[in-house]
């Protein structure tokens, strides 16, 4: 049977600059499919070539089995794509919107109408669809551009960075809505900065750094591949060298954050008092301990070397070992 | 590959259907110049002030030998007054454009199967639309001023097309600006070259009584042209000729308009290529 998407050796360029270097992709039907990574990754890139919006300098793309250069108007009758940033006109009103977006898709005003109200009901905003968007919180707004999305009932919805910026019960709200989407057996492409959203959501996830994917697979098992548990320890800036030197005989160090020491800590969690006896014994004043269980962030780090939480605050990895 | 995955409501686009389209964002744009008194008041506002210092201050010109024969001033600046008005609303229809590219909401339309060309021509068809109520706001309001249309009610019609037309050369060449540029405030500082374009013209000073370059210039202008075959409509009475001088050459400029913006459209989704 035909994928809903399917990409092979896809690749782009700006100039000189490659942002998506030869990117293979497999979506299953039905499955929720996570795209991790930081700003600047290529995932917006790699969204824009699927739904059509860009075309690949290099490689194939089929979505919902048309190829996204050759057929790219069959693509857009297949799919549902909410963008970045939500981009829906202030000046008109969520029902006028749905209206519009209906009849882009070939609806007549008659069935665009009652499609309309059931997708604002919906989404919760029947009493704000009257009313403009101007009026909307960043989180109606993200749900009504959800709703946009679904008027044609696509059965591929691609989603990039639905939550960027919304609050935690917007978000919240918001992932119930693409589970039950999911449930009903939509495809959904979400791209995400989230380490939480790709767990919560995702039945399979794509890490991509530099324009390529550098790990694919179950959140689970990309993190049991991970396997030791992180331990982290802050100690002060005089104590690091020490720090280090004490905890290297524990496990090998592993990218942390600014400030911090991380190693994959040998043995699991019945090492950890012997890690942290051997500091005091050594003298080392430790000021936070934390041992954390494999993560998306720990996949991202072992994959790249950095970790993808503040990364944008901690550029050089060499700093935090 | 075969057997694609078919969307459960899945409907091919056709003629009817991007009629619909076209009319449908015809209507988003006349729906959002209306919201946004900002943009349509200006467009009232101004000619009616620039309007109201002429007859003030040179209201008694129309006395002067050579000046064509008119009840007062008001009357001569009618054709100006719309055509003024226009140039506001059109400029509009590139700025909103920009804007669309520039919140994404350009990239909203494209990501769905509307045809292309719908997209262009709704935004024009909005903008002309504009231009027509423009048109009989002013033939209403100079009216309760006094000013009475020669030419009666197929003056008045002729009036609006114009309007309507001269809508389609500033909203085309705006929307060409804003798709080659995607800039909001490229179009807008193209907006004092357009009114150079209407105070070097007849539309406050009849050519006649000019001297020098700037008769020169003017008498070759093409807005002269314009505005005097509709003046011709106003003041002495229905001419089909000189109406249909104004409304051809505003025509021309039209196609022009609307081929600069499809080439700029074009050329905009090449970019994604």
């Amino acid at each position: 049977m035909t994928k809903p998407i399917e990409a092979e050796g896809l690749v782009r360029h700006f100039g000189d600059i490659i942002a998506v270097d030869g990117v293979d992709l497999v979506v299953e039907q039905g499955e929720i499919f996570g795209f991790l990574g930081p700003n600047g990754a290529g995932k917006s890139t790699i969204v824009r070539m699927l739904t059509t919006l860009l075309r690949p300098t290099a490689g194939v793309a089929r979505v919902a089995g048309f190829d996204v250069v050759a057929q790219a108007g069959d693509v857009r009758r297949s799919i549902g794509v909410a963008l970045q940033d939500a981009a829906i006109d202030p000046l008109m009103t969520g029902r006028e919107l749905l209206r519009l977006q209906a009849v882009l898709h070939g609806i007549g005003r008659s069935e665009a109408d009652s499609r309309g109200s059931v997708l604002l009901e919906r989404v919760g905003l029947t009493i704000a669809g009257d009313r403009r968007v101007g009026t909307y919180s960043g989180g109606m707004r993200r749900r009504l551009d959800l709703a946009l999305s679904l008027v044609h009932e696509p059965t591929v919805l691609f989603l990039d960075e639905p939550t960027t910026g919304l609050d935690p019960m917007s978000r919240l709200s918001l992932w119930e809505e693409v589970r039950r989407l999911n449930a009903e057996g939509t495809t959904v492409f979400l791209t995400t900065q989230y380490l939480e959203e790709a767990d919560e959501l995702a039945g399979r996830v794509a890490i991509i750094d530099g324009g390529k994917i550098v790990r694919e697979g179950r959140p689970e098992a990309l993190k049991a591949a991970v396997g030791d548990h992180t331990l982290v320890v802050t100690v002060s800036d005089a104590q690091q060298d020490l720090a280090t030197e004490v905890l290297s005989g524990f496990g090998g160090a592993r990218p942390g954050k600014a400030g911090a020491l991380a190693i994959g800590l040998k043995g699991g969690t019945t090492a950890m008092s012997g890690a942290l006896r051997a500091l005091e014994d050594a003298g080392v004043a430790v000021e936070h301990v934390e041992l954390d269980a494999p993560s998306l962030d720990d996949v991202f780090a072992d994959a790249t070397g950095r970790r993808l939480e503040g990364a944008a605050h901690d550029p050089d990895p060499g700093t935090s070992t | 590959m075969t057997a694609a995955v078919i969307p459960r409501h899945r409907v091919e686009i056709g003629a009817s259907q991007a009629i619909a389209q076209a009319r449908l964002l015809a209507r988003r744009s006349v729906v959002g110049t209306l919201r946004q008194p900002q943009v349509w008041l200006p467009g009232f506002l101004f000619p009616i002030f620039i309007a109201a210092v002429n007859t003030s201050t040179m209201g008694r010109s129309t006395g002067i030998p050579g000046f064509p024969d008119v009840d007062s001033l008001l009357d001569f600046l009618l054709p100006a007054s719309i055509t003024q008005s226009v140039l506001f609303g059109g400029l509009s229809a590139g700025s909103d454009t920009a804007t669309d590219i520039q919140t994404g909401f350009f990239d909203r339309l494209l990501a769905s199967p509307v045809s292309r060309t719908s997209i262009l021509v709704g935004r024009l068809m909005g903008a002309s639309v504009t231009g027509a109520v423009q048109a009989m706001v002013f033939i209403v309001l100079y009216g309760i001023f006094g000013v009475r249309v020669a030419g009666g009610l197929p003056a008045i019609a002729l009036l609006i097309i114009f309007a309507m037309v001269l809508a389609l050369v500033i909203g085309g060449f705006a929307a060409m600006l804003a798709l080659r540029t995607g800039s909001a405030e490229a179009v807008q500082n193209v907006f004092p070259l357009t009114f150079i374009g209407l105070f070097i013209s007849s539309a406050f000073f009849p050519t006649a009584l000019m001297t020098g370059i700037y008769r020169s210039i003017a008498t070759r202008n093409p807005v002269t042209w314009m505005i005097d075959g509709m003046r011709h409509q106003v003041i002495t009475g229905l001419d089909w000729s000189e109406a249909g001088k104004a409304i051809l050459v505003a025509a021309g400029l039209a196609v022009l308009a609307i081929a600069g913006a499809n080439a700029a459209l074009r050329a905009r989704l090449r970019q994604a290529s």
